[in-house]
């Protein structure tokens, strides 16, 4: 039997650990810290229900419930001046919390601040589309859609935008590994030629360190090429080719010689132009 | 009864037999003037636009994916293909991020150098747009002048770190490598030589009548617009906002610098055009005020912050526990705090942002990477309609997009 | 790259004796190869400056074709990823015979850094690939040198190769 191996997150995780190490976290800040996000928050709290708010890295991060991103993200817009949206994606928990964090990422060109809004929805919840009030979500809604899964509500054309129309799975979850499950791997040889050609081809060399024994005979050292597939394993070359790079003997017509042959020997190299 | 033999429509999801007379056209993901794989469907009537519907994703290589599987160090090279014509611009925003996630902060000199690689590829990056857009426009000569001074711009930088295209050229922490012995004065001769020569490209191109034929009130950005999809960079500053981020929110030292941000109110492709034209005067402007600040700098190069940074080679390779930190740091790697951070910078492309999620452990959580680019082409859906079909090139052209930073 | 199946010693790999007529058509095909634009990612940036004023691409007597039918060879610059993978392969059927694939940069030769689910491994996988061209991104000078090893190829083959089946990947 082989060893069982957990499947939720399949990304690459460090080997050792030190178990003595206790990583710090970035400091956050309170609301108090900065005035403006102080009004900002005070604005906030009598619309909606803020369940937790902080400055990190010069961010304030405002978490709401999920139903209200629509509403948070217009009010924000139209009586906060945030008036861009730079970002808007998702951070895969559902292992660890069974969910997505969903952020949106808002500027304000003339408080010259960021905020980032978050929630917290469940795998197969589904959101509300914030594409009337910022059309730059209609593609990243789509993209988060296609990456994770995230299903958005009132989205006129939520279709896969980065992969192919018909791929399986969405990548950037944690339990798709990174190099794709089997029906990534033989996706393009499906597709153009069909799956009988499937043997003909070969699988993929996934393996960085992949040497094939082939190598000396097939690819060509600078100055001693030789034709594809000849034996040179023996020291047996053909003779030298000029560095010339040019036809051996130069191009002949009907018998009579056309270009000459380059004797690097008797090439002279100019001093100053002619 | 005979069947018919109908020719089966090849693309998905469209209806060929439609009762008004638009053509349908796919502007296909090998196209010359598509400025990499977009691919855009577009319904003509006649030579107007109708509808058009960009398509992405055909260079989609997951980077997202790559960073949640790939140490902060190792994943530096990685951010070089996003944005591939001016690379350390995504190197600098990376590292920017992760210094900011760990607390630290480069020293001066590290700085200094950063920045002056940052303007060579804010110049590189606008050489670049201006070839492509002109040759796609019908400006040939300007393809070839304008890759001439980009040569000299990318052998400033082959002699900095070795590498024309993809740089890697900072680390998490400051640079790797000091400025090789005349950088500065082959620097200061690049200047003068690029300096003329935009005055020449000037000269062919702003009032030229055919230029700005093609160029004047095409893909008009209304302000509105603008903000609610996400415009940064030039389309936002084209279309009347004074808004660069080096500017209104500072990051590095240019908060010392002394530099203009030119902005236009005209919202089209001309007032685009002259924007980055500026734009290039005004990083040749910063890079002369760099030269004499670096020269003034101590030579030190990477932050002291031994937790997470290695130490410089010298010690790595004659002390002991130099080489055991700097063997644990590669192998284990960095453990940075727990905790988000959202760092954005400004590309030559618009805001380039990271957001990095931490957990603690070597590898990120989740590595967003904001690109300007991908509203830029999602705008086209908005913009296109009502242009004609020779407008969608310049339109492309002039938006400045980048396909590796879309997709990624 | 891909695993294959396929006999590289079906010719004997012995040289092919070369007729004054094959040598003649031989030299006009490869002093004239007509390049499909097909620029990918990063490489492409590099394929643009091989063709610009300092590494003059014109000078080998290409000029780079924007329709698969007029193109003789397609320079595979940048990454091929699993979406345009089926089109990589429509633009190689539509090129008319003799053509050749040159395979430019880490990405298109094995998939490069990008170990990923979304990247095609090799752009052999797809196409019948001739030159492999290695870097990331390559230096034009690399692209120039694989130019010329074509060419040699080219001038090593016989005119008639058409006649030939080409393999399928």
């Amino acid at each position: 039997m082989r060893a069982y191996s957990p499947k939720q997150d399949v990304q690459k995780k460090s080997y050792y650990n030190d178990r003595f190490h206790v990583v710090p976290h970035l400091p956050r800040l309170n609301v108090e810290a900065d005035e403006q996000f102080l009004s900002d928050i005070d604005v906030l709290k009598q619309k909606f229900t803020v369940l937790e708010a902080y400055i990190e890295n010069g961010h304030l991060v405002v978490w709401i419930p999920a139903k209200e991103n629509l509403k948070a993200v217009k009010f924000l817009k139209e009586k906060l001046a945030y008036d861009m949206m730079m970002e808007l994606s998702a951070i895969d928990y559902i292992a660890s919390k069974g969910g997505f964090d969903i952020f949106y990422e808002m500027l304000s060109l003339s408080k010259h601040k960021r905020i980032r809004v978050k929630c917290f929805i469940e795998e197969k919840e589904e959101l509300f589309s914030v594409e009337s009030v910022f059309k730059m979500a209609n593609w990243s809604e789509r993209e988060m859609y296609d990456m994770y899964g995230v299903k958005v509500k009132n989205h006129h054309n939520l279709k896969r935008i980065l992969m192919p129309d018909d791929w399986y799975d969405h990548p950037l979850r944690k339990t798709y590994p990174l190099q794709g499950d089997e029906t990534a791997a033989w996706y393009e040889v499906d597709k153009i030629f069909g799956k009988e050609a499937r043997d003909t081809i070969g699988p993929e060399i996934r393996d960085g360190a992949a040497i094939d024994r082939y190598d000396t005979t097939r690819f060509a050292r600078l100055g001693h090429e030789v034709p594809f597939g000849v034996d040179i394993t023996d020291g047996k070359e053909p003779e030298h080719t000029p560095l010339a790079y040019q036809e051996e003997g130069g191009v002949g017509l009907f018998g009579v010689r056309i270009i000459k042959e380059l004797d690097e020997n008797k090439s002279v190299q100019l001093k100053k132009r002619r | 009864m005979q069947q018919v033999n109908r020719l089966k429509p090849f693309f998905e999801n469209i209806n060929f037999e439609r009762e008004d007379n638009t053509m349908v056209v796919n502007f296909g993901p090998q196209h010359p003037s598509a400025h990499g794989q977009l691919r855009l469907i577009l319904e003509l009537q006649g030579e107007e636009i109708v509808k058009a519907v960009p398509t992405i994703g055909y260079l989609h290589r997951g980077m997202e994916k790559m960073g949640e599987n790939m140490m902060y160090n190792e994943f530096l090279p990685t951010t070089d293909r996003m944005d591939y014509i001016a690379s350390t611009s995504n190197n600098y925003g990376f590292a920017l991020a992760v210094e900011q996630l760990l607390g630290i902060e480069a020293p001066r000199r590290a700085e200094v150098i950063r920045t002056m690689l940052l303007e060579l590829n804010r110049i590189i990056s606008h050489l670049f747009w201006l070839a492509t857009h002109a040759l796609d426009v019908g400006a040939m000569s300007i393809f070839l002048y304008a890759f001439r001074e980009r040569e000299f711009a990318m052998d400033l930088m082959e002699d900095y770190c070795g590498a024309r295209l993809t740089h890697s050229a900072v680390r998490i922490g400051g640079v790797p490598l000091d400025l090789p012995q005349n950088w500065c004065e082959d620097l200061t001769k690049f200047i003068g030589i690029l300096s003329e020569e935009i005055d020449k490209y000037e000269g062919l191109l702003t009032q030229n009548r055919i230029w700005r034929m093609r160029l004047e009130n095409v893909g008009i950005i209304t302000p509105e617009m603008a903000k609610s999809w996400g415009c940064s960079g030039v389309a936002l500053r084209g279309s009347g906002f004074q808004w660069d981020l080096r500017k209104e929110m500072p990051y590095g030292i240019y908060g010392e610098l002394d530099f203009d941000i030119p902005y236009s109110t005209s919202c089209d492709s001309y007032g685009r055009y002259k924007c980055y034209m500026q734009e290039m005067r005004e990083s040749m402007k910063i890079l002369k005020q760099l030269i004499p600040m670096y020269k003034g700098s101590e030579p030190q190069l990477m932050a002291h912050a031994p937790e997470y940074i290695s130490a410089p080679k010298e010690d790595i390779m004659t002390q002991n526990y130099s080489l055991m930190q700097h063997f644990v740091l590669v192998t284990q790697g960095m453990r940075p705090p727990k905790g988000e951070v959202y760092v954005a910078t400004e590309s030559p492309k618009g805001e380039l942002g990271y957001m990095i999620v931490s957990d603690g452990t070597p590898y990120a959580y989740k590595m967003k990477l904001r690109a300007p680019s991908f509203w830029h082409t999602g705008l086209l859906e908005d913009l296109l309609p009502g242009h004609q079909l020779a407008d969608v090139v310049t339109i492309i052209g002039n938006l400045n997009i980048v396909f590796g930073e879309i997709d990624r | 790259m891909a695993q294959h199946k396929v006999n590289y010693l079906a010719n004997g790999g012995a040289p092919i004796v070369l007729t004054s007529i094959d040598k003649f058509i031989n030299f006009g095909r490869s002093n004239s190869l007509w390049p499909l634009t097909y620029g990918l990612a990063c490489c492409a940036i590099e394929m643009m400056a091989t063709g610009a004023s300092r590494y003059d691409f014109d000078r080998f007597g290409t000029i780079f074709r924007a329709s698969p039918r007029q193109a003789d060879v397609i320079v595979i610059a940048g990454t091929l990823t699993k979406k345009h993978a089926e089109f990589m392969r429509r633009l190689y059927d539509q090129m008319p015979d003799p053509k050749w694939v040159i395979s430019m940069g880490s990405c298109a030769n094995t998939g490069g850094m990008f170990n990923t689910y979304a990247t095609v491994q090799g752009a052999d996988r797809v196409v019948p690939v001739d030159i492999y061209l290695p870097g990331c991104a390559p230096r034009p000078e690399t692209l120039q040198y694989a130019l010329m090893m074509l060419q040699k190829k080219i001038r090593r083959e016989p005119a008639s190769k058409a006649i030939q089946r080409k393999r399928l990947v």
